[in-house]
Formats: C-alpha cells, sequence, structure tokens
C-alpha cells in the first residue's frame, strides 16, 4: 500500500515492535497510568482534550489507528479500504469500511454499521456541540450497506478520506447506549458519558471524573490473549514533575503522560534506573507568527485587521530572515525541552513525505550574517541607539506569548539574540486561559494578535497536512467581521498559495500532495512570516517492568495498550 | 441564644444570595473560556457550537436565574428524592451541570467530599491536638527552651509553603526511604486492618503537611491567649487559693483561654471543606480543592459557582457557630 | 497607743528583698534588676491591722505579694504564725494558704469570669477541707451571709455585679477557709468613693468579729488613717518609716513621709490655703537603677551629703517608731 510504504521513513526514528508476550488475557495484573490532568469524562466527542481522547481509547475503538509510524492500523475494520482494492472510490467521493466478523460490543452484542451511522448522526447533531466534528467535514452521508459494511460518502472528492472513524478522536460508540444522548440532552446521559460500551480492550469499571478511572479486562475483546493485564488504574492529578517521579523514583506507577518538565530533572530522574523516558514526534511546532498587519494601538480597533493596512516592518522578508537567523534553535531545545524538542526550520516538520529541506540553513545561528544581511538591505541604525531604522521606523517589537516557564525563558533568550542585531523586543506574557481562550471581547487573545510578535505551538491531528495548510489562506485571517475567528494568525495573503491550497484539495497522488505540501511550506518559510523554533514530541516515562509500548504522536499514546504487557524479572 | 440564631439565620438568606450575585458576575466577568483548554486542532466554528451548547450565548441574567432554579429549587428536590425515592412532579429537571465533565456538579462534590474530609479533616483534627498542649506549654514557660523551639517550628510551619514542604517530605519520605506512597489512591477502601494500614500510610504525608500549618496556626493563638490568661489577677487569686498548679493552669487558666481559640477553630472548619488546594495537587489527593482548581482552569463555571457558593455557605454557618460557641463558652456575653 | 511588746507576731518579715531580673539584647541576657522590693522588715501582730501606703510604683503591692508568697522572694524570710515560709516549696505552701489569703485591688479581673459566685468561693473549700457538697454550699451561704451579699446570687457570674459587690465576693472567698491573716491589696482603689466606705467598715466588722489580721495596701492615707493600728511608709522598694498610726500622722519624721502626709487633701478650705505644702521636685527614679546612697536623696529637701553616699539604716528611734534616715542617725 502506498501510504504505508510512504510513511516508512519515520520509521528509522523507533525501535520496531517488541515481539508481543505469549500470556493470558488478564494474566499480569494490574496497570497504573498517571495522567496529571486528570480526565474529565470518557466521550471525546464531549470534550476535545487529549486527556479524554488518549483514556476513551481503552474502551473505544475507530475503524484504524495509526501506530507509531504513521501507518494506519485496522482495528475495527477489517483492511485499509483504499482506491486500489476497492474501498475508496475512484472518483474519491466515498470510502467503504467493513468491520471485522464477529465484533462483539463489551456487552456481548454485536458491533454493526448502524452503530457507525449513528456515530456520524450524534456527532453533527447541530445542537450537541461535537468536539470532534471536524472529523465529519466534508461528510455528507454515512450508509449501511448491511451489517458489516459502511460507506462514507463525502460532498466533493476527497484526496485522504481517512478522517471519518479513523483514529482516537472518531471512535464508533454504541448505538443503543447513546439513543437517547442525542443533540441537547447529550450532557445529561451521564452514566454513558462516563462508561461508554466500546470494543476495546478495557471496560469502564469506575470513573471518577477528573480523579480517577479503574478499567478491568474486556472479556468479550476480540483477540482472546489480550489485554495481559487485567486492571488499569488511570489516575490525574498533580503536575508533571511529580507524575514522572511517580514512575522513575518511586515506581509507583508503569506509566507517566506529558512529562514536559525541566530537560536535565528529567534526565536524571530517568538514571535512577527505574523507568525509561520515551518521545514521539508527530506534527507540534513551536513557532513565531510576525504579524502583517500593523498592530499600533493608535490605530484603535482597526489594528491588526485589513483596514488598519500592512506592518511598517515585518511585511519585508529580510528582517523577518535576519530575525530568523539570530536564533539559536539548539540552544532553545537544550534549555527548555530536552529529549521532547528538535530544532526545526519548517512549520511542516513531518510526516517524512511532507518534510521540507530546503530551508535548513535556519538550524545554526548566524548573528554576523544576520546584521550583514540587514546592513546590505539599509536597515540601519542611523541615530545611534541601538535600534536599527527601517524606513524612518525604529525596528521594535512587541513579543507576546502565554505564560509559561519555558516560553518566558525563550522569549528572554531570543530578545537578547536579537537585541545583537539591532532589534528591540517587549516582552509580554498572558495567562494561556486567556491568550488562547478566543473571548472576541478580550484585547488579549492570540487571534486579535495585538502585537508584533506571538510563539505559540500549533499542530494537527492524524497525518495529512491539507486541512492545515489551508490555514494560511488569505480568507482565514481573523478580523472583527468573521468575530476573530480564523486560523490565519499572522495574515499572511498571497493568491499564488491559495492556489497551492485549491490544487492540493484535487490532487490524489500521494507524492504529487507531498510536493504541494512543501512547496506551501516553503512559500510560508520564505516570506518569514513564519519563523519555526522547535518540533515539539510527547515526552512519556514508563517502567522498566512494562513491554509493548511504542508511543505514537499520530494517535493516542496508548493505541496499542492492548499488547502491553509486564516483563518478568 | 435561640432567637438570635434563627434571627442570624434569617439574616443570612439575603447575604447569601448576594454573595451567589457576586462570584457570579465575578466569575462572567473574568476571561475564561471552557474551550480554552482544548487542542488548538479544534476548529472555531466547532469552540463556538460547543459553546452554545453550553448555553453560553444567553444573556447573563437568564443564566444566573437559571442557575439559582437549578442550584435552590431542582437541586434540593433532586435530593429529596433520591433520599425518600419518591418522584415529585414529573422528575424531569436539569440540574447543575459541569462544563467540563458534563455531569451534575453536586454528584462530583459528593463524591470528592470524602477524600477531602479524611485528609484535611484528619490533619485538622491532629493539628489542634498538637497545638494545643504545645500553645499551653509554650506560655507556661514563656520564653524558655521549649517555647523557643516550638517559635522556631511555627514560624516554619507559617512559612513554608506546602508545595515545598509537600514536595520536600515526598522525596524523603516515599523517594528515599520509601515508607509512604507519593500518589494518594482515592479508590482504596478500608475493609479490615491491613487496608487500613495503607490507607494511614497514604495520609501521613499529606496529613503531616498540612497538620503543621495549622499546629503552627493554632498554637500561637493558643499561646497568645493563655499569656494573656496568665497575667490576669484571676489566677493570682486561683493561687492565693492553695489551688494545686495543675488545677491553676488547666482548669482556671486554660478554660478562660480557650474561649477565643474555640472560636478560631470553628471559623477554620468551612477551609477543611474548602480542601486544600496545594497540598492536594502535591499528593494527587483529588479533593474538593482540586476539584476547585481544576474548575477554573477548565473556565467550568458552574462548577466554581456551586463550589464557591457552598464554601460561603459554610463561611456565613460557621461564622454564627463561632458566635454561638462565644456565648455558650463566654458566660459574660448574652445574645437577647 | 499599743503596748506591742505584749502582743504575739503572727507575721514577721525580716529583709524581704524582691528583684525582678532585667533581659536585654538579642540572647537575652540578664543585664540588671529592678529591685521592687529591697531589703524590708516589718512586723504584724496579732489582730491588729498594719497600713502599708506610698506612691504607686513603691513596690507595696509587690511586698504584699512576696509576703503571701505569691511571688518566690529573692531573699530575706517571712513567718506567718511561727512558720518560716520563705523556701517552702510551693506543694507545701498549699498547707498554709488556708491560715492567709488575700484580697485584690480589681475585683474584675481577680474573679474567674468563667465560674460562678458559688463555685470562686466554694473552690478553696473543695481544695482543702473534705466537706461535703451540702456543707460547702451551706458555707458559702454563710460566707456570703458575712459579706452582705443576697444568697440567690450564688449561682451568677461575677460580671453580674457591681464593683462593691464583686469585692464582698472576693471578700467572702479569701474569708472561705478561716485564715488569720489577710492582705488586702488596694481593696479599695478601683471602686465608688460612696462604696469605699462601705468595703471598709465591713473589713473592720470582719476583723472584729473574727479576730482577723490584715496587711492594708492603699496609697490613700485618710482611708489607712481610719484601718490602721500600725503604718508602714514606702518609697522606692523600701520601707523609710514605720509607726503607730497617731505618732506617724501627726509627727511624721521621715521627709517623705512629711511630703506625703501635706499632700492630703484638707477638707477645710482655711487650712487648705494656710496648708504648709511640701512640693517634692523631680520623679521618682527607676527602680532598676536606684541612687546611690539614700533612695530618696534625689528629691528629699532636707538632703545632705552623707545622704548621697551611704543607704540610711532602719532603726528604731523612738519605742515603736522606727525611720530610715540619716537626721536621726547622730
Amino acid at each position: 500500500m502506498k501510504l504505508r510504504h510512504l510513511m516508512l521513513g519515520a520509521a528509522a526514528a523507533f525501535a520496531l515492535a517488541p515481539v508481543a508476550a505469549m500470556a493470558e488475557r488478564g494474566s499480569d495484573g494490574q496497570l497504573n497510568i498517571i495522567y496529571w490532568q486528570a480526565p474529565s469524562t470518557l466521550n471525546p466527542y464531549l470534550s476535545g482534550g487529549t486527556k479524554e481522547v488518549e483514556s476513551a481509547s481503552l474502551v473505544l475503538e475507530s475503524m484504524a489507528r495509526f501506530d507509531s509510524d504513521g501507518n494506519l492500523v485496522p482495528f475495527m475494520a477489517e483492511d485499509i479500504p483504499t482506491v486500489e482494492n476497492g474501498g475508496v472510490a475512484e472518483d474519491l467521493t466515498s470510502i467503504t469500511w467493513t468491520l471485522r466478523e464477529g465484533l462483539l460490543w463489551s456487552d456481548g452484542t454485536p458491533v454493526t454499521a448502524n452503530d457507525a451511522v449513528f456515530t456520524w448522526e450524534y456527532c453533527t447533531h447541530p445542537e450537541g456541540g461535537c468536539a470532534q466534528a471536524s472529523y465529519f467535514d466534508g461528510v455528507e452521508s454515512v450508509e449501511a450497506l448491511d451489517d458489516r459494511t459502511v460507506r462514507v460518502n463525502f460532498a466533493a472528492p476527497k484526496p485522504f478520506p481517512y478522517t471519518a472513524f479513523v483514529g482516537s478522536e472518531s471512535p464508533i460508540i454504541q448505538a443503543a447506549q447513546f439513543a437517547d444522548c442525542l443533540g441537547a440532552a447529550a450532557p445529561e446521559c451521564t452514566e454513558a458519558n462516563f462508561g461508554p460500551i466500546g470494543t476495546g480492550p478495557f471496560v469502564v469499571e469506575e470513573f471518577r471524573p477528573n480523579d480517577v478511572i479503574t478499567f478491568v479486562a474486556n472479556e468479550h475483546y476480540r483477540n482472546p490473549d489480550q489485554p495481559a493485564f487485567a486492571r488499569v488504574v488511570f489516575k490525574g492529578g498533580g503536575d508533571a514533575a511529580s507524575a514522572a517521579r511517580s514512575v522513575l523514583e518511586t515506581g509507583e506507577f508503569d506509566y507517566a503522560w506529558n512529562l514536559q518538565i525541566d530537560p536535565t530533572l528529567l534526565a536524571e530522574m530517568e538514571a535512577n534506573g527505574i523507568g525509561t523516558v520515551v518521545t514521539a514526534f508527530g506534527t507540534s511546532v513551536e513557532r513565531l507568527h510576525l504579524n502583517q498587519f500593523n498592530p499600533d494601538p493608535a490605530l484603535g480597533d482597526a489594528r491588526s485587521t485589513a483596514e488598519g493596512g500592512p506592518h511598517p516592518f515585518l511585511t519585508n522578508p529580510v528582517i523577518g530572515q535576519a530575525m530568523s537567523m539570530a536564533i539559536d534553535r539548539a540552544l532553545l531545545v537544550e534549555i527548555g525541552y530536552g529529549a521532547g524538542g528538535q530544532p526545526t526550520c519548517n512549520v511542516l516538520p513531518a510526516p517524512a513525505l511532507y518534510a521540507s529541506t530546503a530551508n535548513d540553513g535556519c538550524l545554526t545561528q548566524d548573528i554576523a550574517g544576520a546584521n550583514a544581511l540587514l546592513d546590505e538591505a539599509g536597515i540601519v541604525d542611523s541615530d545611534g541607539d541601538g535600534v536599527r531604522e527601517y524606513e524612518g521606523t525604529p525596528l521594535r517589537v512587541l513579543y507576546q506569548t502565554s505564560t509559561n516557564a519555558v516560553r518566558q525563558d525563550t522569549q528572554a533568550l531570543i530578545k537578547q539574540w536579537w537585541a545583537e542585531i539591532g532589534i528591540d523586543a517587549e516582552l509580554r506574557n498572558i495567562d494561556a486561559s486567556v491568550f488562547f481562550g478566543g473571548d472576541p471581547a478580550s484585547p488579549d487573545t492570540f487571534q486579535k494578535f495585538y502585537a508584533d510578535v506571538e510563539m505559540y505551538t500549533n499542530n494537527f491531528a492524524g497525518v495529512d497536512p491539507e486541512a492545515y495548510m489551508a490555514n494560511w489562506r488569505c480568507n482565514e485571517i481573523p478580523g472583527p467581521d468573521t468575530q476573530w475567528q480564523g486560523s490565519n494568525i499572522q495574515r499572511f495573503c498571497s493568491e499564488e498559495y491559495d492556489a497551492l491550497v485549491t490544487e492540493m484539495s484535487q490532487t490524489a497522488p500521494l507524492e504529487e500532495r507531498g510536493r504541494l505540501a512543501r512547496e506551501m511550506n516553503d512559500m510560508l518559510m520564505q516570506s518569514y512570516s513564519i519563523i519555526p523554533l522547535i518540533h515539539r514530541g510527547g515526552v512519556s516515562a514508563h517502567a522498566n517492568s512494562l513491554g509493548g509500548v511504542r508511543m505514537s504522536d499520530w494517535d493516542s499514546e496508548l493505541w496499542n495498550i492492548a499488547e502491553w504487557y509486564r516483563i518478568d524479572e | 441564644m435561640l432567637t438570635f440564631t434563627i434571627r442570624r439565620l434569617f439574616m443570612a438568606i439575603p447575604t447569601l444570595l448576594f454573595i451567589s450575585l457576586i462570584i457570579f458576575l465575578i466569575l462572567d466577568l473574568a476571561p475564561s473560556d471552557p474551550t480554552a483548554s482544548l487542542p488548538l486542532t479544534i476548529p472555531p466554528e466547532v469552540r463556538a457550537e460547543i459553546r452554545a451548547s453550553l448555553g453560553l450565548d444567553e444573556p447573563i441574567h437568564i443564566r444566573f436565574a437559571l442557575w439559582l432554579q437549578q442550584f435552590f429549587v431542582n437541586e434540593p428536590l433532586n435530593l429529596i428524592e433520591q433520599w425518600t425515592g419518591l418522584t415529585i412532579g414529573d422528575g424531569d429537571r436539569t440540574r447543575v451541570i459541569s462544563w467540563q465533565t458534563r455531569s451534575p456538579v453536586v454528584d462530583i462534590i459528593a463524591q470528592r467530599m470524602p477524600q477531602t474530609l479524611w485528609v484535611v479533616g484528619t490533619a485538622y483534627v491532629v493539628g489542634i491536638l498538637i497545638a494545643l498542649p504545645i500553645g499551653i506549654y509554650s506560655a507556661y514557660r514563656q520564653y524558655s527552651i521549649f517555647d523557643q523551639a516550638g517559635t522556631f517550628i511555627t514560624m516554619v510551619g507559617f512559612s513554608v509553603p506546602p508545595f515545598f514542604s509537600g514536595v520536600l517530605v515526598i522525596v524523603i519520605f516515599a523517594v528515599q526511604l520509601g515508607w509512604f506512597p507519593s500518589v494518594y489512591d482515592t479508590t482504596h477502601v478500608v475493609v479490615d486492618w491491613d487496608s487500613f494500614v495503607v490507607q494511614l500510610k497514604q495520609m501521613i504525608l499529606p496529613v503531616m503537611v498540612l497538620a503543621l500549618q495549622i499546629t503552627s496556626q493554632i498554637s500561637r493563638f493558643m499561646r497568645a491567649s493563655m499569656l494573656d490568661n496568665l497575667n490576669q489577677d484571676y489566677v493570682r487569686t486561683a493561687r492565693a487559693k492553695g489551688l494545686t498548679e495543675s488545677v491553676v493552669v488547666m482548669v482556671h487558666v486554660l478554660r478562660n483561654s480557650m474561649i477565643p481559640v474555640v472560636t478560631v477553630i470553628a471559623l477554620g472548619v468551612p477551609q477543611v471543606f474548602g480542601g486544600a488546594i496545594i497540598t492536594e495537587q502535591v499528593f494527587k489527593v483529588n479533593g474538593l480543592g482540586h476539584l476547585l482548581i481544576g474548575a477554573i482552569q477548565g473556565g467550568d463555571i458552574p462548577t466554581v459557582q456551586t463550589l464557591t457558593f457552598i464554601f460561603a455557605v459554610l463561611i456565613v454557618l460557621f461564622n454564627l457557630i463561632a458566635d454561638v460557641l462565644y456565648g455558650i463558652l463566654d458566660p459574660r456575653i448574652r445574645y437577647d | 497607743m499599743f503596748d506591742t511588746a505584749q502582743r504575739k507576731k503572727l507575721v514577721s518579715v525580716n529583709g524581704l528583698k524582691m528583684y525582678f531580673p532585667i533581659h536585654t539584647g538579642l540572647l537575652r541576657r540578664h543585664t540588671g534588676d529592678v529591685k521592687a522590693v529591697d531589703d524590708v522588715s516589718f512586723d504584724i501582730y496579732e489582730g491588729e491591722t498594719l497600713g502599708l501606703v506610698g506612691e504607686s510604683g513603691c513596690g507595696k503591692s509587690t511586698c504584699g505579694r512576696a509576703v503571701l508568697r505569691l511571688y518566690d522572694p529573692t531573699a530575706g524570710t517571712i513567718e506567718v504564725d511561727g512558720t518560716d515560709i520563705s523556701t517552702t516549696s510551693q506543694s507545701g505552701l498549699r498547707k498554709m494558704r488556708p491560715v492567709m489569703q488575700m484580697v485584690f485591688q480589681d475585683p474584675q479581673a481577680s474573679l474567674n469570669p468563667r465560674m460562678s459566685v458559688a463555685d470562686i468561693i466554694g473552690e478553696p473549700l473543695r481544695e482543702h477541707t473534705k466537706k461535703s457538697k451540702a456543707e460547702r454550699l451551706d458555707r458559702i451561704y454563710e460566707l456570703m451571709d458575712a459579706v452582705g451579699l443576697n444568697r440567690d446570687f450564688a449561682n451568677r457570674y461575677p460580671h453580674e455585679f457591681s464593683g462593691g459587690q464583686r469585692q464582698r465576693i472576693g471578700i467572702a472567698r479569701a474569708l472561705a477557709l478561716n485564715p488569720k491573716f489577710i492582705v488586702c491589696d488596694e481593696p479599695i482603689a478601683a471602686l465608688d468613693v460612696s462604696i469605699q466606705a462601705q468595703v471598709v467598715n465591713l473589713l473592720e466588722d470582719l476583723q472584729s468579729e473574727l479576730g482577723l489580721t490584715y496587711l492594708f495596701i492603699s496609697h490613700d492615707l485618710s482611708m489607712v488613717r481610719h484601718i490602721a493600728d500600725r503604718v508602714a511608709v514606702m518609697y522606692l522598694g523600701k520601707v523609710v518609716e514605720l509607726a503607730p498610726r497617731e505618732g506617724l500622722y501627726d509627727d511624721p519624721k521621715h521627709p517623705y513621709t512629711v511630703a506625703l502626709l501635706s499632700a492630703v487633701p484638707e477638707p477645710d478650705p482655711a487650712a487648705h490655703d494656710s496648708a504648709n505644702r511640701v512640693i517634692l521636685q523631680g520623679d521618682v527614679p527607676s527602680p532598676s537603677n536606684p541612687p546611690q546612697g539614700c533612695n530618696f536623696c534625689t528629691r528629699c529637701p532636707k538632703v545632705m551629703d552623707i545622704c548621697k553616699q551611704l543607704d540610711p539604716e532602719f532603726r528604731e528611734i523612738e519605742p515603736g517608731r522606727f525611720v530610715a534616715c540619716h537626721l536621726y542617725n547622730q
């Protein structure tokens, strides 16, 4: 299969799957997992948070999941439908999934195609507020061809049809259990939301919101030998450092998630030899957005909008390039991210098919080069105050981000480097719940971007970057007319780019899609409206006595928990 | 006293209604968004729909009236139904629903209460039991070595924040010595002696950290109050009567010194229910404090509103209890 | 005037010193003493009232309390009813408590606010006698009658009484164990003038009925003249003059006594104007740092050179009259 073949490139970084233990179901006792942010519900359609999606992935499954290399692995489905095997229509307007034979819900009833149809209805109900509705974007209808066959029909050709019912974020829920929970009634079905019936290796025994979940092995799980663990305790609470400690130092827990802590501290803890730190890189990139519109407070409501006009100097790619060259990304990784980060020069760093190599020059810091570049362009410090002027405007920027220790360290370093090339930065940090809060009335949201430069991390779910790259179309620019909604945060606009987006949406062959994505990435990079800094990965840790962990950033980290086992020492 | 109590209870009603309005307005003005903690991969249209499904697009007075109805009418009726098994009306009422979990807030609070009461409550009791003798003896032997050491320890207890002392005891007793667990297991059920020992072990560290703070506070109160009374003339009278020193201190001085201390203890009880946000976080005792902070971070306004309001009720109630206790303990005070 | 030699000494105080240490600095080092009572000697005879007068802060209350061993004296001996109590342990003292009692200055503060009148009066009975509950109650009522308190008030608390009534409670309490010797520490200072006379008369009546011996501490010279048989005058921790009442008031010897008596208000306006007042200059020196020589030399109108060098001896200059002054040392 082409897709699988192309994604193998990413596989090199990871060890091959360990040999699955030949154990009986439930023979390995209890597995203790700690997620320091505790899940608040087990219905991923009602909360889009990672913690909810990943905890629910023990119970709820989808047709297929992505493995640690980004390859599709059939779960509820018999195989992966492709154009070659006839599962995907030639005109790319439908995909047909076939459920495994004899697949049972954990209550013993058979899974049918109607459950998939119901799931689609559930998430697309207009009053339901479904958090994963974007997985059903472009889906015109879902129909049950027979008990085991589901066809997803798209309104327009969909070159990458593996969205609905693929991955942990769009699992199939049981129609019988959620029948009365459609639309506005969804939140009232507490029992169902806290204990969904699924096909996964575990069944919810008790759910305490934001505290702890206990699971027991699903006796109807399709593989009679799995899962190896009889019980899973899924504990929440505390912070990342204490979660790391409970796995790497006290050994009370077997697996800890999201350990974004001081990298040297984490390395010290790992040196105890009780557990191992594991990482997986997806598509998260910590980046700087350079505002292409003028955020001058004097403009009042017109600032950072088309009405306010272009930015006085950040629209000049030479300045952006110099700002990028001045940054020592390797040092930022060392100080703030450790194993959980890699320097990057692309906003689209993965999967390998889509990763461009055209911009790798930024990996080495070059302050002298940046100074030379600016001097050459005639952007010099004419009044001797240490800050260069561009057409009379001094290069002074307001640089904002969310409140977070690592981000503030990064800000301070970058401010210093920029000072060395004659650019003065004023730093500001805003509480994350406000910054990412999206309140149209607040002046401090990242969408409003009332600053010159802002920094945060974004990524896309799954492996296909089409929707992600479409973020930077002209009509995605946030503004007052759209209630500041829109994902083109830096306000980049190019007809040429928009044309590439349209082309990609009509192109099916993967190599061609790869080329288009790389081209778009390079166009963004060379506009220097985005300066990528760090390719961020998930950092987790597991006890050395826990086998079978194959961490994936393309799906739930716990995607293959059925295969986990206890290593006897 | 009874009329005083009843009058005060009636006066509390408008106070509490006003408090609930203030809490609601503050929460509404606060820049928080329940969808802010979701991954950025969730598009804005979906976020808008989520907000609409939470009822956030209704005007503020409607939302407040709805909360009032849910909290003061629907929840009590629901409780009565649960206790008696009767169905009142059609039994179909909307309860206060948390935005994070989409489940009734009151149920979550009921679920969290035991952990908090066990850990924070035990710490409170332990803290008081340690504090009283220390305070009494420190005052009786003012400026002795014991008193100086006590002053030093209480100063440490006051000034060292639990996020430091908590992590310190974890590193010492859980990581280095391995005596106690660093993570509190809220699902643990005590059924026999062994499971009781497990429960005891997991409670020791958080109780120790919290009790240090409580001891510091109350032993200082006890000491100050004892010192106030030790120099009173009636103590000299008691000695002149030829009473033994223990009777003088434990009966005459202590009983008078307990009046302010008992009220301080009573006023501290609402804090027990409020949980200990930081200590709960450090030891992962997911009690009410943890619930509150999680709800604040997640922009879960119904949970924050309900919890803070319940705290307000408890504070008003325990203020009243403290007043009544004062009246009982001190014959000089009469409420008529 | 009494023929003191014939009477039995009930209390004998010899060279009593009561120093309170001063601790200063970071390490609270002992850097000095407040010499509240500095070498005081006097006797009290059975059935008499010894008045102890002086300015506030002169150490008279401390002296009274030290006599009852409510303080542990620094030096000196105290003999009460033939027993030296100056070094007895507190538990040993408890056995002596029924013999010696005290009436305090502030009737409000000296009564435990959380105990009823019956409890306050009855507590010493419970502690020192084996009386049954009913017997105790009888005794409480008896005592309340004796001090003129209504029996119905037995279950009330001190704050429900007026100042005069509270002082009666304090007296009843002191009388509970049939003491021989009572120290009255300014018992009337906190009371209204109208009540003062009632309380003093009560004390006098009780004395004659029960044969009590009083050490009556006061700064009110007219009241002391009324109640006391002999009077001791204190200045800065020392007794400067001790004399029978008439002798002292008619012919004060010590210059301080002269000054003190001249300050007593004179009810007759004519006499008031002609009164030959002695106005003392300056302030009382600090008891932590008394002057060299005679304590009074800094303010004495008749000061001599010797006064600034030698502390005058407390001597009997006439039978029954003791003075500590160089004027009488020739």
